[in-house]
């Protein structure tokens, strides 16, 4: 029997026969399964995905019906973190014309809300002309990264110090009024950039500082939605469950720590979010049918649910992709089909 | 040997992290004449192993694991205090010195703290260097305090060649094996430890316990 090319999850590459792929992508689906307490994949889903990795082609891509919506995040960022000197306009115009980008994102390099609150009257022009200059839809994004409000980068005490303290309470206390201060500083970023024309707003990595992160962009969605009812919102997960770094935060009477994807899409829906982005983390020491496997069944119990668009991240270190800092295209464009297919995809 | 009904408590107690109730529990297994290391293996490590996987998966929060890690390093204490005047205490091994540290341009450190506890629950003694920690600083005070282990932690791809360095420097310093060298964090894997010659790789906290007292008892 013919040996089949895979990786690990940190991307190093190794041989696999037919049955210790089948076992890994079983061992995948089931452990998503157990953990999000979700169906596992079905069979015929699990020989899809196979045939899929099996495939002697180093590049793959969707069969035809199958095609989606393709978006990048942080796009005017990346070029220049590859060293490529483009301004972010020009980087757009790229991102459009030259590599089929669906829909655009604006970001500031920074990524995060709370610089772009001091430089907002400069971001407007930039998002003004960079309408006028392409023509796909132009979202505004940034994350609400939390950890900006805590010492010593912002004003209240740092809980990553007060935890291992035991001092609890005050860090508890601490998240609580970072997410006053960070909704504050969204809602005012996201309302400038709205009406300098942006075609939607991207809430980016929310909970990636845990519990409060999420509930900060739960609050910024349902705040921007009462103000500007046709404002489009697309809202990205950090992880496959909200970490609780709070542990008691509550959005309507949800606890907000150790939600699921598919529990915070059903939270992200209640306050109006258009787009609900799934982000599945790749664990580095296991097989990459087993990332994906584990992957395609936390998304697909979005899918399976959803009433607004699902737009799984396919990158590094998420959606079974490897964790390189330029993802091998062999298993970037096969878990991108495999995961569209699976899940009957939205978007990327 | 303990019964099996009182280990089931103790864990279960450290589960809830109820401080009080393992500080109790331990003392009374101590002053009926039971073996306090079979608490430490039977019902305290399987309980905070337990804790660790609630944490992984999402069912137990960040303040429930301090507040367990706490709770595992007061009976630790207590359990440390007996065995220091019984022939048991030669049964627990080396106790060891750990530098820990997370990687210079790395602000990440939450899971690195949450090791540091663990270790220190475990009865190591830590010197933690906290976050974004340059390669000199680590080699000196790992000098100054003559530790038996270097762990560092990096949260990056773009930070992770930063545990190279420092291998490298190491070698360079000519005190490569003076110390044992242990890498973690989400990009790690144990071939990447492998391949900058690292000793060790620990896929997390639990893990790291485990890898340091191989090298510990190995020494």
């Amino acid at each position: 029997m013919s040996k089949i090319f895979s990786r690990y999850g940190d991307g190093t590459p190794f041989e696999t026969t037919e049955k210790e792929l089948m076992e890994d992508l079983v061992a995948g689906t089931q452990d998503a399964a157990e953990r999000g307490k979700i169906d596992p994949l079905s069979q015929d889903d699990l020989d899809h995905i196979a045939d899929i990795m099996k495939c002697r082609y180093t590049a793959v891509g969707v069969d035809p019906g199958y095609e989606c919506v393709l978006t990048y995040d942080g796009a005017p960022i990346k070029l220049i973190r590859t060293n490529v000197n483009v301004d972010r306009l020009q980087a757009l115009q790229i991102y459009e014309k030259l590599m089929g980008a669906d829909t655009l994102e604006m970001g500031f390099v920074d990524y995060s809300y709370k610089p772009i609150k001091h430089i907002v009257t400069y971001e407007q022009p930039l998002m003004e002309q960079a309408l006028l200059s392409t023509t796909a839809p132009i979202i505004y994004g940034a994350q609400p990264n939390l950890g900006l409000y805590s010492q010593p980068d912002g004003p209240f005490p740092n809980p990553a110090e007060l935890l291992p303290a035991g001092r609890i309470a005050e860090a508890k206390e601490s998240y609580e009024k970072a997410v006053e201060e960070a909704v504050r500083d969204m809602v005012y970023v996201a309302s400038a950039m709205y009406e300098s024309g942006a075609d939607g707003i991207i809430l980016d990595t929310v909970g990636a500082a845990g519990d409060a992160d999420a509930l900060a962009g739960l609050k910024t969605a349902q705040i921007l939605k009462a103000k500007y009812p046709d404002i489009s919102i697309e809202m990205g997960m950090a992880g496959e469950f909200v970490l609780g770094m709070h542990g008691s935060l509550e959005f309507e009477g949800v606890r907000l720590a150790g939600l699921y994807n598919h529990q915070m899409l059903e939270l992200a829906e209640q306050v109006g979010v258009d787009i609900f982005g799934t982000v599945m983390n790749t664990n580095t020491t296991e097989s990459a049918a087993w990332n994906l496997a584990r992957a395609i069944t936390f998304t697909k119990s979005c899918t399976d649910i959803a009433k607004i668009p699902i737009h799984a991240n396919m990158g590094m270190g998420v959606g079974g992709v490897t964790v390189n800092d330029h993802t091998p295209i062999d298993i970037t464009s096969k878990a991108s089909k495999a995961m569209v297919e699976v899940c009957r995809l939205d978007g990327l | 040997m303990i019964e099996a009904q009182i280990l089931e408590k103790a864990k279960k107690l450290l589960v809830e992290q109820d401080k009080e109730g393992v500080e109790a529990i331990a003392r009374q297994i101590i002053a009926s004449g039971h073996d306090p290391l079979e608490l430490m293996d039977k019902a305290l490590i399987p309980g905070i192993t337990e804790v660790g996987d609630h944490f992984g998966r999402g069912v137990m929060f960040l303040p429930e694991l301090m507040q367990a890690a706490d709770a595992m390093k007061s009976a630790t204490d207590i359990v440390n205090d007996a065995l220091t005047n019984t022939d048991n205490g030669k049964k627990q091994g080396k106790k060891g010195k750990i530098l820990i540290a997370t990687v210079k341009g790395d602000v990440h450190d939450i899971g690195k703290c949450i090791v540091v506890s663990l270790m220190r629950a475990n009865g190591f003694e830590v010197f933690d260097l906290g976050r974004d920690v340059d390669t000199d600083t680590i080699i000196e005070k790992a000098v100054e305090h003559d530790v038996d282990i270097i762990g560092t932690s990096a949260l990056l791809t773009t930070t992770m060649s930063q545990q190279k360095i420092l291998e490298e420097a190491l070698k360079s310093a000519g005190l490569r094996d003076r110390f044992a060298t242990m890498v973690g964090g989400a990009p790690c894997t144990p071939r990447w430890a492998a391949r900058i010659g690292a000793d060790a790789y620990a896929e997390d906290a639990q893990d790291g316990i485990r890898r340091v007292k191989e090298i510990i008892n190995g020494k």
